[in-house]
């Protein structure tokens, strides 16, 4: 019998998106066996596996040497959020033009309430045959196996429905089955881990068992997150726990005039909207778990997209989704416009009725920016870390690096983070302000150093790419090496525009230090060799960095 | 509890009281001390600039490409930082992060502006000047004497440091003029770049600068 708690949900789910979000923007990863790694704790592991890869045994979660082990020829990718978010939104699209009540769980998992839809289409059968249809469409070119469509009662038996289908087909659980269709699941699927752990202890290993537990009983032992819980698993209403109906006027909402049409100023606004969203919900002692985001064009579009996070968005995280969509959308708009960047009325017209044909992006700037929050509920508490440092301080550098990101790009105001590594270039990272710091490679505590480090001090201005320089000896001929890593002569002068006066006389130099970088790969292997030199330019010595590669010399650094 | 209406909590305060409450404020509020006004230097730039630098003034750097302004504007930053203030450079993406941590910079607290175009350089620097401590950035050719002194004004409002480097067009309390850079290691064919002593030569006519025209050599 069907539960009118329970909403019956669609779910869609592209297996290893970050794959196929890297092969979307990389044509050379497809067909080869890629490997997208995250950082758990100070752990280098797999996040997702291509096709190619899992057929070698690198499985979710190994080590980064171990599946490189695996899987020799293995190409192996950092995660990229914003990029994997913006890539899934062409799949969202695809979904839109059934159902406007799309939500995001994450990039590569979305879902949405059926009951419209199904009878629209003929049945949840006919339903799920077009989105696997349409979401194939919208990923031709890459695997268009990957999708898996789940239907059934409650957004947690339709997930693991989806889960259960194969490559490229759906699973329709029929309304009224979803506590048969749950049970022999392992209660591992419940994403709690402590109370995971706990049932195993107790021998209680599938989520069958787990609902033949008496409700009451649960609920008296494991309080109203148990209960939670065990209604999931009994497939009975998995909503949030408790939801509070949000006060209307938590909506944020700008015009912006005139029309933005880059995405650094209509983020920077909507980081106002969000910092105010939340701690006005944080006043009420309340927490968005999903939010709505919509943008009006102004040729009088209107887009909106929920995105959801499980434990309540920070302001932080929410200000990133709304970049990530507004990115979706403007970028979206920026092919099309592109076209027209030429004062050519027509041409603009061209590509005006071509973004109008395209279902699928906007035409124009945005001129207004709505923060909904669609679901809200009480906050849990959070600790705040005990040693705060200036804080003053710290909010005063926070909001003017804040505002120069809005002006001049995420990327243009950084922090350096120290990795390893053996150049000057690659011993330190760029790390956007706001991001995390984290180094994803980096052993925790101290930077270890190098074998065949460039020795410090290091260089105060690093070239990257390195700047084309003439390298020669006494008798003016280009300096180089030979195969067992002898100079060929001894550098007498060294000629590049950067350096004052063009370059001069070398008095003294070291080197060349040979550097053989990933012998082991034919592909990526890259041999070069250095020098340090000391160059008279005009009474003026400049100690240079020069590197020698394919026989060309340039300059890597100065010491200045 | 009853809390008393705004009328009448104002009428019990007898002048008398009123006045030595304020006295007694302003014996509460928190000092500011000359030290709070200057950075005491400690490293290598403490000799020659007198120990210390001022608080919303300017200190203008130049010197060609290799001379060492690059190290030490790292130093002036290593100062900075290891207090636990903020500072900021304006660069066109060469800026050496692994020289700037061996120098002594929290690199957590040095933001890098990149590739800033000339015309935004002071709207920039303005904003930068809001929330650092200490602001270096190449000056861009021909900036206007008019936004030079807008920006030397913010400094002094805000009790930042401000670095410019290249040709400065107004007025500065110190001007650090990087000569070059005396190199120890390197030999025709051995041994490798170890030390440094700068060639520096401060002209300076606020507060804590040497006067004067002599050459200093510092260990960098």
């Amino acid at each position: 019998m069907a539960n009118p708690a329970v909403v019956r949900t669609c779910c869609v789910w592209c297996a290893d998106w970050p794959v196929l979000a890297h092969r979307r923007r990389e044509s050379t990863a497809r067909g080869v066996p890629v490997a997208v790694l995250e950082r758990v704790g100070n752990r280098v592991v797999v996040r997702a596996a291509s096709v190619e890869a899992r057929a070698h045994g690198v499985r979710r979660g190994m080590r980064r040497r171990e599946a490189e082990a695996c899987c020799a020829d293995l190409c192996v990718v950092d995660a990229d959020a914003a990029n994997e978010a913006r890539a899934f939104e062409s799949v969202a699209r695809a979904v839109e033009q059934l159902t406007p009540r799309v939500v995001l769980e994450r990039p590569g998992l979305l879902s949405f309430p059926t009951h419209g839809p199904a009878r629209y289409f003929g049945g949840d059968d006919a339903l799920a045959a077009r989105v696997v249809e349409l979401v194939a469409q919208s990923l031709a070119g890459l695997d268009h196996a990957a999708v898996r469509v789940g239907i059934a009662d409650g957004a947690f038996a339709a997930r693991l429905a989806a889960r259960r289908a194969a490559p490229g087909t759906a699973v329709v659980v029929p309304v009224g089955d979803a506590a048969a269709f749950l049970e022999p699941f392992p209660v591992g699927e419940l994403e709690h881990p402590d109370l995971v752990d706990l049932l195993t202890r107790l021998g209680i290993a599938t989520l069958g068992a787990f609902a033949a537990l008496p409700a009451d009983a649960v609920l008296a032992r494991f309080g109203d997150e148990g209960a939670h819980l065990h209604a999931i698993a009994s497939g009975r209403g998995d909503g949030p726990p408790v939801l509070v109906v949000p006060p209307p006027d938590l909506v944020e909402h700008a015009e912006l005039d005139p029309p933005v049409a880059s995405v650094e100023l209509a983020a920077f606004t909507a980081k106002a909207m969000a910092d105010r969203m939340v701690e006005r919900l944080g006043a009420m002692g309340l927490a968005c778990t999903e939010v709505m985001v919509e943008a009006e064009t102004e040729h009088g579009e209107r887009l909106a997209r929920v995105w959801r996070h499980a434990d309540g968005f920070g302001a932080h995280a929410l200000v990133e989704r709304v970049r990530w969509q507004l990115d979706g959308w403007l970028a979206g708009a920026a092919d099309h416009v592109a076209v027209a960047l030429d004062d050519d009325p027509r041409a603009r017209q061209d590509a005006a009725a071509l973004a109008d044909a395209g279902l699928d992006s906007t035409t124009g700037a945005l001129t207004m920016v709505r923060l909904t929050p669609a679901v809200v509920v009480p906050v849990r508490g959070r600790q705040l870390g005990f040693w705060g440092g200036d804080a003053a301080a710290h909010a005063r550098a926070d909001r003017a690096l804040s505002r120069l990101q809005g002006m001049l790009g995420h990327e243009a105001v950084v922090t350096f983070v120290r990795v390893g590594g053996r150049t000057p270039a690659e011993q330190v990272r760029a790390v956007p302000w706001g991001e995390p710091r984290d180094a994803p490679f980096a052993v925790a505590g101290e930077t270890p150093t190098w074998p065949g480090a460039v020795p410090s001090p290091a260089p105060a201005r690093v070239y990257d790419p390195p700047v084309p320089a003439s390298l020669v000896d006494i008798e003016g001929r280009a300096v180089r090496v030979t195969g067992r890593g002898e100079a060929t002569g001894a550098p007498h002068r060294l000629d590049c525009a950067r350096l004052p006066g063009g370059g001069g006389r070398v008095i003294a130099w070291a080197g060349p230090w040979a550097h053989d970088v990933r012998w082991w790969d034919e592909v990526t292997r890259r041999r070069c060799v250095r020098w340090q030199v000391l160059v008279d330019t005009g009474g003026l010595e400049v100690a240079c960095l020069v590197v020698l590669e394919h026989g060309v010399a340039a300059l890597e650094a100065v010491y200045d | 509890m009853v809390l008393a209406e705004p009328e009448e909590s104002l009428e019990v305060v007898d002048p008398a009281s009123a006045l030595g409450l304020r006295a007694l404020a302003g014996a509460v509020r928190p000092a500011v001390l000359a030290r709070a006004r200057v950075l005491e230097l400690t490293g290598p730039l403490a000799e020659v600039l007198g120990g210390s630098l001022r608080r919303g003034s300017v200190l203008a750097l130049d010197g060609p490409l290799g001379a060492g302004v690059t190290s030490v504007v790292g130093a002036l930053a290593a100062e900075v930082t290891a207090r636990g203030e903020w500072a900021a450079v304006l660069d066109d993406g060469t800026f050496g992060g692994a020289a700037a941590a061996e120098a002594g910079v929290v690199t957590e607290r040095l933001a890098v502006v990149r590739s800033t175009a000339a015309d935004r350089w002071p709207t920039v620097v303005a904003a930068l000047l809001d929330g650092m401590t200490l602001v270096a950035g190449s000056v861009p050719a021909r900036l206007r004497v008019g936004d030079a002194r807008r920006l030397v004004a913010r400094a002094r409002e805000r009790g930042a440091v401000l670095v410019p480097i290249g040709t400065w067009p107004v007025e500065a309390a110190v001007r650090v003029h990087v000569l070059g850079s005396d190199w120890v290691g390197l030999a025709p064919g051995a041994g490798m770049l170890r030390t440094r002593r700068w060639r520096v030569h401060v002209e300076g006519k606020g507060a804590g600068a040497h006067r004067g025209h002599a050459v200093h050599a510092v260990a960098g």
